[in-house]
């Protein structure tokens, strides 16, 4: 593809990107076009010394390309793209001019593993971030995700609800949905281990359902029971697990001391 | 944090495991001068060539450290003109690279070295091990002085290459070293991250070749390179791809251990970096003769272990070496003791920059909800009943909901035993469990098996020198031979029964 073309290209998905509301499924058609592109000029994976100004131009369509991935609703394709950038942004860090997309990117992919439970994924990628760490708390697309991670572990679920609303950017309320999800079914486990039985209005405020027949449906998917005429919601108690010595272990470990000291004899 | 490291690194390699075979053999003697050090040094590099016993070099770079300290040009110099009697290409390149000394240096020169730089003399051409070993002096040299970085980073380079040529198996203990200096150069010029695709060639080498030293030593450079970058994913797969070599030294252990501790700790995997920590301080050097790193390791340590939910011993504040480096580490622990959510945030804020230079900071952060649960453990051994409201106010959470919430989460992950009474807003703590159960048998096991790996490693590390049981025979032999002559000489008279020793 000639160089020309890959500019008029790119220039189609600029506007198609921009354009309020964007043109997704445009943008989809001419990204698989400027993909190809880039592999033919050898953008897609830079290697070695390239032209600045379409490193440049490649990042942006990688970046444009990993919103537009959100819009669409397609995290995989998100990973994708995401993996892509990761050249450009730790390895040409010092010869590119810095992207303003670079931190909202970030951000959504620490999002993304926050919502997946990957957590030490989570924390392994907070780290290699380039900022120091005084200076997350400044920046606003990489501190939501993190205020999230720590009250999530504190238990504080009510703030992580409350700050849904907060999200730096258009793109994070797609993941909103989703780490609801996994909170509530956090919630419930608290629940499980913590009540021996619930109002039901009380059990839906906990839970952050408006409706009780949404609570009614959750409730029948963890199997708890419902007892709607005095409307409480009862957790069956796994009870006292039955302990159990573990013989096989005792012997198992008993033989090895054995044969060891017979050895040492 | 890179100097702490540094110092360590090398004076670890005083701890080797032969320490008993080489009593005997070298007395102690005053501490001779560096030249001459240098070429009994040489001298037994050479024995090690030719004897196949990679032991001596082994006793060679024990010494490094501290003969690194005493070197200078002027030492070099004439420790050059020694060894090489001839004027080779080699002696010229050699001493090519040793800059000018400067004026106090000849002066010292005059009471250090003139008396017994003719002591040994070197009959012929010294082995290409020994040039080695002369460059690793020299690079070391180089790298006392700012100016000379880059030449350092030269210089390097060209052993490396000289080292990859000649491609000798008895070279290898020398060569680990060398792949040291060699970060050691890239760090001090500023280029850490450039050499990463030389250590990565130089690792796939080594460990096709088998050589376990080098192997050890580049996995432990390439470990260091990424975290100090903090790029955790790469040494995370690095660790899976490779395996640490058995038969490398300790020293090389407890970096390696170091390593994956951190590593490890990042992943959120705190049981694992507990042990491979507890291992590195087990394999390190003794406190007085690698205080840097025995203060690294120690501050990943405690952070490590408060995030599990222990709190460290309160001895191990007093240590003369740890005292003053881990004050800041104390107070944070005090927090964490406590459950004061106030007081442990103003400890951080505090101690921000010593955290971020250790690069603990983030590991400190994650601190925050043990110091929650802290309290709430504390809470519910001394209250049968509280209410949430209470919880509330004396662990400064934000309002009672979060605390119910917090509460809910304490108990599922087993902190507490214990109930919400949701409509009456309390909570009911329950009796704590019985010391008793599998999990007692766990850790009695863990600690019998640990016992009994020693026992059998330091079997396995006796060592004994070859052909010494011959000896023990000869001279059984010689005692039967007496034996028959004075039982020969009593049958035929010629010996009294009196002159025989009492205890015959």
């Amino acid at each position: 593809m000639a160089p020309n073309q890959l500019k008029a290209l790119y220039e189609d998905l600029l506007r198609s990107f921009n354009a309020r509301p964007s043109d997704l499924k445009r943008c989809g058609v001419l990204l698989n076009q400027l993909k190809m592109g880039l592999i033919q000029a050898g953008l897609l994976v830079p290697q070695g010394e390239n032209n600045l100004e379409d490193l440049v131009i490649s990042r942006d369509i990688l970046e444009i390309g990993a919103f537009w991935s959100i819009r669409t609703q397609d995290v995989p394709s998100f990973d994708r793209y995401f993996s892509q950038l990761q050249t450009f942004y730790t390895d040409y860090s010092s010869v590119l001019p810095p992207s303003k997309r670079e931190y909202p990117i970030r951000g959504l992919n620490l999002i993304r593993l926050l919502t997946q439970n990957r957590i030490a994924d989570f924390h392994t990628t907070l780290e290699s971030l380039p900022l120091r760490a005084d200076a997350i708390s400044d920046n606003p697309y990489i501190s939501h995700p993190v205020n999230l991670e720590r009250w999530l572990m504190e238990g504080s679920y009510s703030k992580v609800w409350n700050a849904r609303e907060e999200a730096p950017a258009e793109e994070y309320k797609f993941f909103v949905d989703s780490l609801m999800g996994t909170i509530r079914n956090e919630i419930a486990s608290c629940e499980e281990a913590a009540y021996e039985s619930l109002p039901l209005k009380d059990a839906a405020t906990l839970l952050f359902f408006t409706t009780q027949s949404d609570l009614l449906m959750f409730a029948q998917q963890r199997g708890w029971e419902v007892n709607l005429a005095a409307s409480t919601i009862s957790f069956a108690r796994k009870g006292e697990e039955q302990m159990e010595i573990p013989k096989q272990k005792l012997i198992a470990a008993s033989l090895a001391y054995a044969r060891e000291l017979e050895q040492i004899v | 944090m890179a100097d702490v490291e540094m110092k360590p690194a090398d004076s670890k390699s005083k701890t080797g495991d032969t320490k008993g075979s080489e009593k005997k053999e070298e007395a102690p003697k005053p501490k001779p001068s560096p030249v001459s050090e240098i070429k009994s040094n040489i001298a037994l590099i050479e024995r090690a060539v030719s004897t196949l016993e990679p032991r001596f070099t082994h006793r060679v770079l024990r010494t490094l450290t501290a003969l690194r300290k005493r070197i200078d040009s002027t030492v070099l110099r004439n420790a050059i003109e020694g060894v090489y009697i001839k004027d080779t290409p080699e002696k010229k390149t050699l001493l090519s690279w040793i800059p000018e000394a400067s004026a106090n240096e000849q002066a010292m020169e005059i009471d250090s070295t003139s008396a017994p730089a003719k002591g040994v003399a070197q009959p012929s051409e010294p082995v290409a091990e020994g040039e080695i070993y002369l460059r690793l002096l020299i690079l070391h040299h180089l790298q006392t002085s700012p100016e000379t970085y880059p030449e350092a980073i030269k210089l390097a380079h060209e052993t490396v290459e000289k080292m990859q040529k000649l491609n000798r198996r008895s070279m290898d203990p020398i060569a680990a070293k060398i792949w040291f200096a060699v970060e050691r150069a890239y760090e001090l010029g500023g280029e850490l991250a450039e050499v990463r695709p030389l250590f990565l060639a130089a690792q796939r080498t080594a460990s096709l070749r088998h050589d376990d030293e080098t192997q050890a030593s580049l996995i432990n450079r390439l470990l260091r390179n990424y975290v100090h970058y903090s790029l955790y994913d790469q040494a995370d797969k690095l660790v899976s791809k490779t395996t640490f070599p058995t038969s490398a030294s300790n020293p090389q252990f407890a970096r390696y251990h170091y390593y994956l501790g951190r590593i490890k700790a990042v992943q959120l995997n705190y049981s694992e970096a507990h042990t491979n920590l507890q291992h590195a301080i087990r394999r390190a050097p003794p406190a007085k003769t690698a205080p840097g790193f025995y203060q690294a390791v120690h501050k990943f340590f405690i952070v490590v272990e408060l995030l599990m939910g222990e709190i460290p011993e309160r001895g191990l504040f007093r240590h003369p070496v740890l005292e003053k480096a881990l004050s800041a580490y104390f107070e944070i622990v005090k927090a964490v003791r406590t459950g004061s959510l106030s007081q442990f945030q103003t400890t951080l804020t505090k101690h921000a920059a010593q955290f971020e230079a250790d690069k603990t900071y983030t590991l400190i952060v994650r601190l925050r909800q043990n110091v929650i649960k802290t309290g709430i453990r504390r809470l519910s051994l001394s209250y049968s009943r509280i209410s949430l409201r209470d919880i509330c106010v004396k662990l400064h959470l934000d309002s009672e909901e979060d605390a119910e919430y917090i509460v809910g989460k304490a108990i599922r992950d087993g902190v507490i035993e214990g109930r919400i009474v949701h409509e009456k807003g309390w909570m009911e703590c329950g009796t704590q469990k019985g010391g008793y159960g599998p999990e007692v048998s766990d850790v009695f096991s863990r600690r019998i098996g640990f016992c009994l790996e020693l026992h059998n490693e330091s079997i396995k590390a006796m060592r004994y020198p070859l052909n010494a049981h011959r000896k023990e025979l000869a001279a059984a032999e010689g005692a039967r031979e007496r034996e028959k002559e004075l039982a020969k000489g009593i049958q035929d008279g010629e010996i009294d029964e009196d002159d025989m020793s009492p205890d015959f």
